[in-house]
């Protein structure tokens, strides 16, 4: 015997379905179910500005910032990708690989063009100017791979692209490693 | 400054830069100095000063090509001490907003206005004519939407300069030779 509350239950929920299956047709239900799943799965993939989210805007209350990589970026180990200044670095640490993070281990030279970004600080919330400069000349480094992509933009916008392998104008054209130097402070 | 600390820092003779640029009056400019919270930078002292709106767009966009001095390698045209001359004439003014890349940067046109003014005046104030009047936003917008054959019209804009007179040189103007890797 099921308890009177059970009971009442069923009845309800059958009640129900049945005045539903009366009054709406099964194409209908079909279809509005259909809409909202796809209206649920479309809706993360709405175009998002990244430029905005990137922006350079100071840390506006304590510890939250504009950009998603400062918010969880450090200041004190320049071998781990979340080091501040890595926030559009993609490629092998020069830090891990003999040199620093911004100057080329031995064996390898600077290239004389590089694209430059900017990174925020999440010390001091301020944007700085980063030169993203691959050292070249010796083959891969392949330790410390990073892939930072904010204010990366398509291949066809090369000065601010950092998939491409920076060497131009270098005495070699095989990428060995990533730096990251300090251009300067933006107002 | 923070130009030399880049390349100086590359180059990895960081300390003797520094030394030299703490050295410089550097905290008595105008523009407030500032620490940079890095564990590399708190060992050596490292400040920079901030940078001019145009100073940026310029570092954004045309420096890691062109050099933070506007003089790189060979196979990037030099901009300081030459782009001065477009300037002379009204063909050579227009070709400087509609060089593929100035006409075709993401940068608005009031922006793309002030960093020509300024790229002009910083790196090629020598050559500039007496006369120059500064890009206004309104002119680089119509310039940079008219489609034009660039390479053309550098030839043009060179040969008649140099007709002219305006050139000290015909090689003044000269474009790189291209390199094949």
């Amino acid at each position: 015997m099921k308890p009177i509350f059970a009971r009442r239950f069923d009845r309800t929920v059958e009640r129900l379905s049945r005045t539903a299956a009366q009054l709406v047709s099964r194409r209908s239900f079909l279809s509005r179910s259909g809409a909202w799943m796809v209206a649920a799965s479309a809706l993360p993939l709405l175009p998002v500005s990244r430029q905005a989210q990137a922006a350079d805007r100071p840390a506006k209350a304590a510890g939250k910032f504009a950009s998603d990589f400062a918010k969880h970026a450090q200041t004190t180990d320049p071998t781990q990708c979340n080091y501040w200044r890595y926030c559009s670095s993609d490629g092998y640490l020069c830090a891990c690989c003999g040199g620093g993070p911004s100057t080329c281990p031995p064996g390898t030279s600077p290239s004389p063009t590089s694209w430059v970004g900017s990174c925020i600080n999440p010390e001091d919330g301020k944007t700085y100017l980063i030169a993203y400069r691959d050292c070249c000349g010796q083959d891969s480094c392949g330790r410390c791979a990073c892939l930072g992509q904010e204010g990366d933009m398509p291949s066809y916008r090369p000065q601010v692209n950092n998939d491409i392998v920076w060497c131009f104008g270098a005495s070699s054209m095989v990428y060995h490693c990533s730096s990251a130097g300090l251009v300067g402070l933006v107002e | 400054m923070p130009r030399c600390l880049n390349s100086a820092a590359l180059a990895g003779g960081c300390a003797v830069a520094l030394g030299l640029a703490l050295a410089q009056p550097v905290l008595a400019q105008s523009t407030p100095v500032s620490n940079v919270p890095d564990v590399l930078t708190r060992q050596n002292g490292l400040r920079v000063t901030p940078m001019s709106h145009s100073a940026r767009v310029y570092a954004e966009n045309c420096q890691g090509c062109h050099g933070p001095q506007g003089v790189s390698v060979t196979e990037i045209p030099t901009l300081a001490g030459r782009i001065g001359y477009f300037a002379r004439s009204p063909e050579g003014r227009s070709y400087l907003i509609q060089v593929p890349n100035v006409a075709l940067n993401p940068s608005s046109d009031e922006e793309i206005a002030a960093l020509m003014n300024w790229l002009l005046y910083t790196y090629s104030g020598q050559q500039l004519p007496g006369d120059f009047k500064p890009y206004s936003a309104s002119e680089v917008g119509l310039l940079r939407r008219e489609r034009v054959d660039t390479a053309a019209q550098r030839r043009r804009v060179v040969d008649q300069l140099s007709a002219a007179g305006q050139l000290p040189s015909p090689a003044a103007l000269a474009l790189p030779r291209s390199v094949l890797y």
